[in-house]
């Protein structure tokens, strides 16, 4: 379905996809082709033209062909592959003219890329197709197209998609704009569960139990949320489902604690913290039989686990050799290894590529670090303001979510897994804390 | 060279006693004498039976797989109601310093004095709450404030409280005392709160 892109686009991307993982800010700026635009903060992106959608069906008295084509440009944007060229008004449909013309124009502005889009707006439905253009050949070449269909109130959604679309077309890895957040809302002792789209708009509530809810978590398929409620009285583990008229679960709710739920990548079983057999240990339970198995027996405080993408490893956080460390074992709770050292870590969370676990620091506030599975390469991600931490990673693995205390209350932020390109998510009054971000939605 | 896919590129010491002293009779069970409940949705009322450990079946993980969910599993009735308790004016509370859980030597003359509260009001259980202050993270401070409340069970327990008598529940950061962020305010957070109520 996806065509090849010409040499030139292609060559324009091996150096932005290399750059932002791949090697340090200094070097970005080696190998830099003449077509590559660079912009204030030094990343080279993709300069992409998404001028307004063309109505060939239906009257848009909503405004959904301008909504289509803003929101998908700040999802790009959010992205930092790519630059948004300006644009006014629409393309005309089935006139080849008029669209060369504006290609060439927007090619004049710097556009590497054009996105020519179509809405048929039918009744309750909206449909949409994209055609994707590479500006800087001369014959400015289809590189792709794709339809979607959506209900109509979900306009937002719609251009996520296609956004998510485009980014997949152009690095063959697809967007994460088609995603939620979930997080925590409320002021201690009075703390819900809410759900909001990726870049903090339509936030909605889960829980209204008017008790204590924490540390939500989503299914890898994004259907469900495991969170920590005092709604019986006692932290307790449930399971909601957003998205289905289903009565909630009850995962764990022993006596003592039931905590700090982490799935594994397979969404079969869950890592959790249960004191029930005298001091916080971490188990697994698999959710089909209801078999809860213990990983670790020691007397300290073991909690927080996250596990690798291949499920072959659980991180966690154990106090066992003074103050709070991250250590590593097998799910069976074997080979046991301690990864940091001589601080006060928490909050492991295993990147969905594998290579990075970015956790929680303490010294006099809190910031996010990241180190590598094997100890190596420990690496600051946030010097404040505030405290930062209770990282989430998004299903791409490039960008993170946490929370900030530094306008003075907490909020949900995002960055890119670098640490760099933080930005608000959830504006809402009163205080977000405890982000998870959902995989790419079903 | 005109491959499509980039992704490849892109590629406590703390076995440091919970108590001080008397630790010889601390209990070897969890807090609560009747058997641990298991919740789990959907499971059949006898589980796996077997202790705490088991559970029947909790949910299908995939699609279309396993059973529906019958509804939420019956409330544990081996855990009082926590609201049901309330404070105690001679049942005083303990405070802990940063990260740790073990009882300081003051805080002992404290829980005697509970201990021997409780021992002479044979008619009423207690309720330990574990707290934490603000800094550290919330999934490692409930855990923290479970070893609290855990430690503060264990010292009366030692002193000839009866295991049975005592529940605990940790709050970890969500309930202070005291909202400011200083050290004065902090100190008054960690701390182990102690709520009673007639048997």
């Amino acid at each position: 379905m996806r065509r090849p892109l010409s040499a030139l686009v292609l060559g324009l991307f091996v150096v932005t996809l290399i750059a932002p993982w791949g090697s340090p800010p200094a070097s970005r700026a080696q190998g830099v082709d003449v077509y590559i635009n660079v912009t204030g903060g030094g990343a080279k992106k993709l300069n992409i033209a998404i001028p307004e959608f063309s109505v060939v069906a239906g009257t848009d008295a909503g405004g959904v062909a301008k909504l289509l084509a803003t929101v998908a440009g700040q999802d790009l944007t959010f992205s930092q592959l790519f630059s948004v060229v300006a644009a006014t008004g629409s393309i005309p449909a089935n006139d080849p003219a008029a669209l060369r013309q504006s290609w060439t124009e927007f090619a004049a502005a710097g556009a590497h890329a054009g996105v020519h889009g179509l809405l048929a707006i039918r009744g309750a439905r909206l449909e949409a197709e994209m055609r994707l253009y590479d500006l800087t050949t001369p014959e400015q070449k289809l590189i792709g197209t794709k339809s979607f269909e959506m209900p109509s109130d979900q306009a937002r959604r719609l251009a996520h998609k296609i956004a998510d679309e485009i980014a997949l077309q152009f690095t063959g890895d697809r967007g994460i704009a088609d995603t939620k957040i979930a997080y925590v809302s409320g002021p201690r002792g009075a703390k819900e569960i809410m759900v909001t789209d990726y870049d903090g708009l339509g936030p909605r509530p889960i829980t209204r139990n008017s008790s204590i809810n924490l540390t939500p978590v989503w299914s890898p398929d994004a259907r469900s949320l495991a969170y920590l409620s005092y709604k019986n009285g006692y932290p307790d583990l449930f399971r909601a489902f957003p998205f289905e008229r289903r009565p909630e679960q009850t995962l764990a709710a022993f006596v003592g604690i039931n905590s700090s739920p982490a799935w594994s990548p397979d969404g079969r079983s869950l890592a959790l913290t249960l004191s029930k057999d005298g001091n916080p240990e971490i188990y697994v339970l698999i959710l089909a039989t209801g078999v809860f198995r213990r990983l670790t027996r020691h007397a300290g405080i073991d909690t927080d686990p996250t596990w690798s993408p291949t499920g072959r490893e659980i991180a966690f956080v154990s106090d066992r050799t003074g103050s709070p460390s991250i250590f590593v074992m097998d799910p069976e709770g074997a080979n046991q290894r301690q990864l940091t050292t001589g601080g006060y870590h928490t909050q492991p969370r295993w990147s969905p590529k594998g290579d990075t676990i970015v956790f929680t620091s303490r010294q006099v506030t809190h910031d996010l670090w990241a180190i590598s599975p094997d100890g190596s390469n420990m690496r600051r991600l946030t010097a404040g303001p505030g405290d930062n931490q209770g990282a989430s990673w998004a299903p791409n693995g490039r960008h993170l979510a946490f929370q900030s205390n530094r306008l003075g209350v907490w909020h949900i932020y995002a960055m890119l897994a670098d640490g760099s390109e933080q930005t608000p998510v959830t504006r809402s009054p009163g205080e977000q804390t405890s982000p998870s971000w959902s995989s790419r939605l079903p | 060279m005109l491959s499509r896919r980039w992704s490849g590129m892109v590629a406590s010491l703390l076995v440091l006693s919970v108590v001080l002293a008397g630790c010889a009779k601390r209990p070897a069970t969890t807090q609560a004498s009747a058997p641990a409940p298991a919740g789990a949705v959907g499971s059949t009322p006898s589980g796996t039976g077997g202790g705490a450990g088991a559970a029947g079946p909790v949910a299908q993980s995939g699609p279309g797989a396993g059973t529906q969910p019958s509804g939420p599993a019956a409330a544990p009735t081996s855990r009082p109601e926590p609201r049901e308790f309330t404070a105690i004016p001679d049942l005083k509370d303990i405070n802990f310093d940063f990260d740790k859980y073990d009882i300081r030597p003051g805080d002992a003359k404290v829980l005697d004095a509970n201990a021997a509260w409780l021992k002479s009001n044979q008619g009423y259980l207690v309720l330990i709450e574990g707290h934490c202050d603000e800094r550290g993270t919330n999934e490692y401070n409930l855990a923290l404030g479970e070893r609290r409340a855990k430690a503060a069970m264990n010292y009366l327990v030692s002193q000839g409280v009866q295991a049975s008598r005592i529940t605990i529940i940790s709050y970890g950061e969500e309930r202070p005392l005291c909202s400011e962020h200083s050290e004065g305010c902090w100190a008054k957070n960690r701390r182990a709160h102690f709520l009673g109520k007639p048997r």
